[in-house]
């Protein structure tokens, strides 16, 4: 039999060569998930479970903050002092019946000491002495010394014996002159008193409303927090900015002692504030800067008039070149606190109020933005034409003045009020102020309403950052963001257990942690450079690599298939024939 | 053979393309969701103003841009509140016939470069990344607030983009592209963030309505100069300048706000019913489904100028005027009549600047009295001038007691001495 080597065969062409460059691409394909791993974007693990189980926790059951409160009676005659507590109890929830919310007292206890002057009885729950000295001490003093001096009194004895501190108490002394009216005060610490005579159930619901309105929430008459009335920056700090403004230099330039005043009205004021905010200060004297609406003469006042209508327009952005700090980080919020100093021309320049009254402060406010005090030069009178201008010191007695209304607005800012009488339904109180700026228990206020807006505020950044995190899967997440994730949770947390707790200021300081972290991760640069990386961008950067590899790898596949099935042609041939 | 090859090489890409979906998991992210509320103030305004081209032909992107920026500017919104994001390689370019002016009219009666012009970013820096940090707020640690949006949730945001475009993207500088994804992206984080309560965005290019197909964060309004498939075109050739100077859309829209000022409340839907197609040879795209109130109730100026919330100052924190401002301002020498605040600056005696009298207060009487009391021996008998001084308030006595004191310690120096 003939073979022809060119068309036939006569053994079975081996698979061998097949298989063998078979394995080069079966093992490219067992390779791919390790390549594929490879190329994997690093994503340090953040604690989705843990964000998601905060922010729920938060919504679901409001931070708790405790508060304490102490209510002291001398000389009434209850029948049993748990009876009285229930009746405060009762009226404070009337009075504020949305305690439940956040920056409330959520979980308040009242605690309740009679002395009747014969016998003396109190609740379990209470601190206080029976019997109560520190009553019959204000009974003796209170009409002979100064509201302050009584104040210092009851923090003397109230702290040092019958549980003062955290704990809010009134004293109510019944006695006097039945003529004489009843003095109600709030102290600038956490306790109030009240003199005079008064029937018992006027003294439960006086009690009641110094509770749940004053201590409680700072008699704010708006009964959720907002936003507005935070102005303290992501980072946690606050910048006040003080500039005087000299509309008009060639009449007048006034210059002030700015350290004064920084030492002696704002230092302790940032003391007072350090658990809510990092307040630093800064100030400038910037010239030409005119206002931006006219005024008009009234010649009845005796002054030119600037109405309140005016006022969104008072702000002359394009002369006033307020914000200039260099200090100031990137997301530190920038309080401008502005003294204007009107022109010869426009001197004396009075706000007038909408119902036509002249505004006594002769200043406004802009949430979040700052607020501006008019102040005019004692006697209005441009200086003469020399040459060489001279620079006028403003009084002490001036800085004085406008300091007070600087104070007042900087309150404002953050959602105080500055008068010094509340009256409530149940009567009139006089309120304390407090050289520091602030009374203890309106620090109290702000610090619940803070930890409250800092928490939210960073379950709400966190809770964005895991949803940004998971929808993108291709985005690197460095282990800066992750531990900063971890810390802002766990500072959370803290700042949790400690408002249940009742101490408000670490709670405060840790929850400005808490947000200043979980917004540091939110906005951290690496995040941006990979946010608009997509499947495709990642395919087509890829390709050119497989495509070069592709080659080599199927090539021989191909082509010894291609001999094999020739091969086999062969011998199919060769059987054909040989039968 | 070849073809064959081809072949499988489509059903490999697939394969692997098919992979890299599935890997890759991808969830959609509809789970974003408002976070700010309704309630909150609008208590300032923002504008972003970008031109994206640069070299000279471009000169009208550029007048565009300082255009839009003179007239914000006119109606209030402060350069700190402005983010300026300009090649800026017009006003000194060897080819413009007046070095560092710009004009936007071959009239050449308004100079727009004139003075404080504040580019926050020019030349190279005018990058779609830049552009997106700018938006979304992350930023490197250095970068100075100027250049940073600082908005909140109460802010009202201009977003005014012009430049060449095309189907979905805009491009940046001829070398790289936003896409209508990217802006989309970052408008939602900025949502997310309570970046903003209102953005309006206004972009004057070629395809201008495409850029706005991605976006969905409420509170959005867009308008564009062209809808899909229609150019967007110059208005005028300044022969001096030697290029087109301006382009329509923004020449009208310019055209509308120099009759307004500051105090103006004219409404948004008048600004949007005076562009006319046959002006502009184009057709002016409105995207208003994302965006609540009513275009006829909303004041231009709510988004082109500033308008601030203000609340008059009711009271004085009276307090604080108790503190002892230059208590001690008559300082006098020893043994005549001293300000019972002066016990400080006894204290204090090498200190002679007045600055520091001036931080003594009544309050701290007592502190003062200590300080003494711990730094020398005969305790009882200060605690007991102490004492006196701070009831009887005779500070003769006082300084009286602090001479006579000083006897036994000279008398003591001087037999040490000896």
């Amino acid at each position: 039999m003939e073979l022809d080597p060119k068309t036939m065969r006569t053994t079975k062409p081996g698979l061998k060569p097949v298989i063998l460059t078979l394995i080069v691409p079966f093992s490219f394909i067992l390779g791919f998930p390790l390549l594929w791993k490879s190329v994997e974007i690093y994503r340090s693990p953040l604690p989705f479970r843990g964000i998601e189980a905060f922010s729920s926790q938060l919504d679901s059951e409001p931070v708790h903050f405790r508060c304490q409160f102490q209510a002291m009676f001398l000389g009434f005659n209850f029948t049993a002092s748990n009876d009285v507590a229930e009746a405060i109890i009762n009226k404070m929830s009337l009075l504020n019946p949305n305690s439940s919310q956040c920056g409330n007292c959520g979980a308040y206890e009242v605690s309740v000491v009679i002395d009747s002057g014969s016998s003396c009885m109190r609740t379990e729950n209470s601190k206080a002495q029976c019997p109560f000295k520190c009553g019959e001490e204000v009974a003796f003093f209170g009409g002979k010394l100064s509201d302050e001096d009584v104040d210092e009194l009851l923090r003397g004895c109230l702290g040092n014996v019958d549980g003062g501190g955290n704990v809010y108490s009134v004293v109510v002394v019944n006695g006097g002159d039945k003529e004489a009216e009843v003095r109600a005060v709030v102290g600038k610490y956490r306790h109030a008193w009240i003199l005079g005579r008064v029937l018992e159930e006027e003294a439960l619901s006086r009690v009641a409303e110094i509770f749940a309105k004053v201590f409680m929430n700072g008699r704010s008459e708006g009964d959720s927090i907002r936003a507005e009335f935070m102005p303290v920056g992501a980072d946690g700090r606050i910048v006040l900015s003080f500039s005087l403004l000299n509309a008009e230099p060639r009449d007048w330039i006034f210059d002030w002692n700015f350290r004064e005043i920084d030492e002696i009205l704002l230092q302790p004021v940032i003391q007072s504030l350090q658990p809510i905010a990092n307040i630093t200060v800064e100030s400038q004297v910037l010239y030409h800067t005119q206002k931006s609406p006219f005024s008009y003469w009234d010649e009845v006042l005796g002054s030119h008039i600037s109405s309140t209508k005016d006022l969104p327009f008072f702000v002359n952005s394009n002369e006033w070149h307020l914000d200039t700090s260099v200090a100031a980080g990137g997301r530190s919020k920038m309080l401008q606190l502005v003294v204007y100093i009107p022109s010869a021309k426009e001197c004396p320049l009075r706000l007038e109020l909408p119902n036509g009254d002249l505004s006594n402060t002769n200043g406004f406010i802009s949430p979040m933005w700052g607020g501006v005090v008019v102040w005019n030069p004692q006697s209005c009178k441009k200086d003469l034409e020399s040459k060489d201008s001279v620079k006028h010191m403003i009084s002490t007695q001036d800085i004085q003045k406008f300091s007070g209304i600087l104070m007042g607005q900087l309150r404002q800012l953050l959602g105080l009020k500055s008068d010094n009488l509340y009256v409530g339904q149940s009567g009139t109180y006089v309120l304390q102020g407090s050289e520091k700026g602030f009374t203890q228990w309106e620090l109290d206020v702000l610090s619940r309403n803070h930890v409250c807006f800092n928490l939210y505020s960073c379950a709400a950044t966190l809770g964005s950052l895991s949803r940004l995190v998971q929808s993108l899967p291709r985005m690197i997440i460095t282990d800066e963001i992750g531990k900063k994730v971890m810390i802002s949770l766990e500072a959370a947390k803290f700042a949790q257990s400690n408002a249940s707790a009742g101490i408000y200021d670490a709670s405060a300081s840790s929850s400005r942690q808490a947000r200043s972290l979980a917004e540091d991760s939110f906005f951290h640069p690496s995040i941006m450079s990979i946010s608009y990386y997509s499947y495709w961008h990642s395919f087509i950067i890829y390709t050119p690599y497989f495509l070069l590899v592709m080659k080599p790898v199927i090539f021989p596949v191909l082509s010894e298939w291609k001999r094999y099935k020739q091969e086999n042609m062969k011998f199919v041939a060769w059987k054909a024939k040989a039968k | 053979m070849e073809f064959c090859f081809l072949r499988i090489l489509k059903l490999t890409m697939k394969v692997l393309v098919m992979l890299l979906l599935f890997l890759g998991n991808i969830k959609n992210s509809t789970a974003y969701f408002s976070s700010s509320s309704e309630a909150t103030m609008h208590t300032n305004n923002w504008a972003v103003l970008v031109c994206t081209s640069r070299f000279w032909f471009n000169y009208r992107h550029m007048a565009n841009t300082l255009s839009l920026y003179r007239t914000v500017k006119r109606l209030g919104i402060p350069d700190e509140r402005i983010i300026l994001m300009l090649a800026d390689d017009m006003a000194c370019n060897a080819r413009n016939k007046y070095p560092a002016q710009v004009f936007n009219n071959e009239n050449h009666r308004l100079n727009l470069y004139g003075d404080n012009v504040e580019v926050d970013y020019r030349g190279y820096e005018v990058t779609v990344e830049n552009f997106l940090r700018v938006l979304t707020g992350r930023h490197e640690t250095a970068v100075p607030r100027s250049k940073r949006l600082l908005s909140d949730e109460g802010s009202h945001i201009l977003l005014y983009m012009t430049g060449h475009g095309g189907d979905e993207f805009l491009k940046f500088q001829d070398s790289e592209e936003l896409q209508s994804h990217d802006l989309a992206d970052a408008v939602k984080q900025m949502k997310e963030k309570g970046r903003f309560k209102e953005l309006l965005i206004m972009v004057d290019t070629c395809q201008a309505s495409t850029l706005f197909s991605q976006l969905q964060s409420p509170g959005v309004l867009a308008i564009g100069s062209s809808m899909k498939g229609e150019n967007s075109y110059s208005h005028h050739l300044d022969s001096d300048v030697g290029v087109s100077v301006v382009d329509r859309f923004t020449f009208y829209t310019l055209a509308f706000f120099e009759r307004l000022n500051i105090y103006d409340n004219a409404s948004l839907s008048s600004l949007f019913n005076s562009y006319n197609p046959n002006l502009l040879m184009s057709t002016a795209y409105y995207r208003r489904d994302l965006y609540q109130r009513h275009l006829e109730e909303v004041p231009v100026t709510n988004f082109f100028g500033s308008v601030m919330e203000t609340i008059h100052t009711d009271s004085a924190y009276t307090s604080l005027t108790n503190k002892n401002f230059g208590g001690a301002k008559t300082k006098t020498f020893l043994g005549q009549s001293f300000s019972s605040s002066d016990i400080n600056s006894v204290r204090n005696s090498d200190d002679e600047d007045q600055f520091n009298n001036l931080t003594a207060e009544e309050d701290q009487h007592d502190e003062a009295g200590q300080c003494i009391f711990c730094a020398m021996d005969s305790g009882h008998l200060w605690s007991f001038i102490l004492g006196n001084v701070s009831t009887h308030e005779s500070v003769d006595f006082f300084v009286c007691y602090g001479l006579v004191l000083m006897l036994p310690l000279l008398v003591f120096s001087t037999w040490l001495s000896l």
